[in-house]
């Protein structure tokens, strides 16, 4: 069975909830274990994560048609990388607009790439409604709610019900104001820290331990999923159906 | 079919887009299956040739010759679609009462469709009352083509709608499509049908960007959906033999169906 490749697309409306924190996590949990990926940074005004990581990830402004051409002509091509989009807030209309309109998501899972929108939470009656839209609109992408604790302490599951209930939700847990300076410098690498001290007893420790696990489990869920469906269970789209 | 079907698509006034709705009109039929044959009435050079060369030729609509070689020629088996050249709506019109074709659509011998592709401007409303009088057995549609952007009227929404309403006609509406999209099928001088499908003009494989491609789809669809909304394929009432086809859905939920062409 030829397994799919997944492109990540951290998203949310709002701003300043963690995208980029978490596109970060996710570059740094893939390149730790060499697996080839490649990133996208959607935030044209102030690519961050394309300066952190100036080999891997491509600032992309998917303003005008020829932007549009550069990101979704190369996710569409490239079946053999993880790929990872930081969707800043500013595109997000857009970005689902055109994802929609070419019709990108069943032709994606035609060429065996498997789109993952991580939807970054936060408690806003908008963002809970725009979340909805989003899964009606899009049945063929497999959504995964994450909890930036950062931003919000409560989480409400049933507001951002995920594709598969297996896949419910990853959670960023809230860090110290101090410690939160320190992995906001350039220079820090979570994937070097580990390396360099590893099984360290430290908050930072923990913290990306916990989260680097919810993201291998997330991984295991998916290609469980996958599993399932090829040899006979409830297939993803009937599961999409179902919750519809 | 019952009978042979003409379809005239005009304006009297030029750039108005009455090429590009004649090609989604070929592509229409394409996908239904119904066989079609066009005549480009912009002579010498015709566009509508450049990206329907199988079917179509160029003629002089205003010269004997060739109207005997469109109108002459009409069979049960196809449809005939007729570009008309800028300016030569009215006086085609004419040209076809005058030579019986009109009498034989009024005795329901041919079944005749007018798409009527209208200008920005209040002379375009004017061309309704000229146009009237030959009209009157066709199934006549107004089409509004906002591909090149052009807004409609919006100045004087009661002029428009005294017009519309008078004349009883269907108004079709065109979307905008992409302006890069537009310009890439130009430059690939294929029909629209085949920039989706990925295929150059001999039917090889193309390299035409994936989101170009995917706005042609997603309008076209669009446009079909205009088309079976007024029934168009009722109209011209064609049995469809089975081909090798694949499928793809517009927004609006119209299908475009990609034709594989070996």
């Amino acid at each position: 069975m030829t397994q799919p490749h997944p492109l990540y697309i951290v998203a949310s409306p709002r701003p300043r909830v963690g995208k980029t924190l978490v596109a970060r996590l996710l570059i740094e949990f893939f390149h730790a274990s060499d697996r080839p990926l490649i990133g996208y940074d959607l935030n044209p005004r102030e690519p961050t994560l394309a300066g952190r990581f100036p080999h891997l990830v491509w600032p992309v402004d998917i303003t005008e048609t020829l932007g549009q051409m550069e990101l979704f002509d190369r996710l569409i091509v490239d079946n053999t990388r993880t790929q990872i989009v930081d969707l800043g807030y500013a595109p997000f209309e857009q970005f689902f607009g055109v994802l929609d309109e070419i019709g990108f998501i069943p032709e994606a899972r035609r060429r065996f790439i498997e789109p993952i929108v991580l939807f970054v939470t936060d408690p806003a009656p908008a963002t809970i409604s725009t979340y909805a839209a989003l899964r009606r609109r899009l049945p063929g992408a497999t959504f995964v709610p994450v909890h930036n604790e950062s931003v919000s302490l409560v989480f409400e599951k049933e507001d951002f019900p995920a594709t598969r209930s297996e896949c419910s939700v990853i959670h960023i847990p809230r860090l110290s104001p101090i410690v939160r300076g320190v992995i906001d410098r350039p220079s820090f690498s979570f994937s070097a820290y580990m390396t360099a001290q590893p099984g360290g007893p430290t908050e930072v420790h923990q913290w990306i331990a916990r989260i680097f696990t919810a993201f291998r489990d997330l991984e295991l869920r998916l290609l469980m999923g996958r599993l399932t469906s090829s040899y006979g269970g409830p297939a993803p789209a009937q599961q999409y159906r179902d919750v519809r | 079919m019952a009978k042979p079907t003409v379809v005239v698509v005009g304006a009297d006034k030029g750039g108005v887009g009455k090429t590009t709705v004649a090609r989604t009109v070929l592509d229409y039929f394409t996908a239904h299956h119904v066989p079609a044959r066009a005549f480009d009435s912009e002579s010498p050079k015709g566009t509508l040739k450049r990206f329907h060369p199988d079917v179509t030729d160029i003629v002089d609509a205003t010269s004997v010759s060739d109207q005997m070689r469109i109108f002459d020629t009409l069979t049960d088996a196809s449809v005939t679609v007729i570009d008309v050249r800028a300016g030569l709506l009215s006086p085609t019109l004419r040209s076809l009462r005058d030579i019986g074709f009109l009498d034989s659509v009024k005795k329901g011998q041919i079944t005749f469709v007018v798409f009527h592709i209208l200008g920005s401007s209040i002379a375009s409303l004017n061309e309704i009352e000229d146009t009237a009088a030959f009209t009157g057995d066709a199934s006549y549609f107004l089409v509004k083509n906002f591909i090149n952007n052009t807004s409609f009227f919006e100045w004087d929404q009661a002029t428009h709608s005294s017009y519309f309403k008078k004349k009883d006609a269907a108004a079709i509406t065109i979307p905008k499509l992409n302006e890069m999209a537009f310009e890439q099928v130009e430059l690939a001088s294929v029909p629209f049908l085949t920039f989706v499908a990925n295929k150059g003009p001999k039917g090889e494989t193309a390299n035409y960007s994936f989101v170009l491609r995917g706005y042609v789809r997603h309008w076209l669809g669009n446009v079909w959906g205009e088309y079976d909304r007024i029934k168009l394929n009722d109209i011209v009432a064609t049995a469809a033999p089975p081909q090798q086809q694949q499928q793809a859905t517009g927004a609006s939920g119209a299908r475009v169906q990609v034709v594989s062409r070996s």
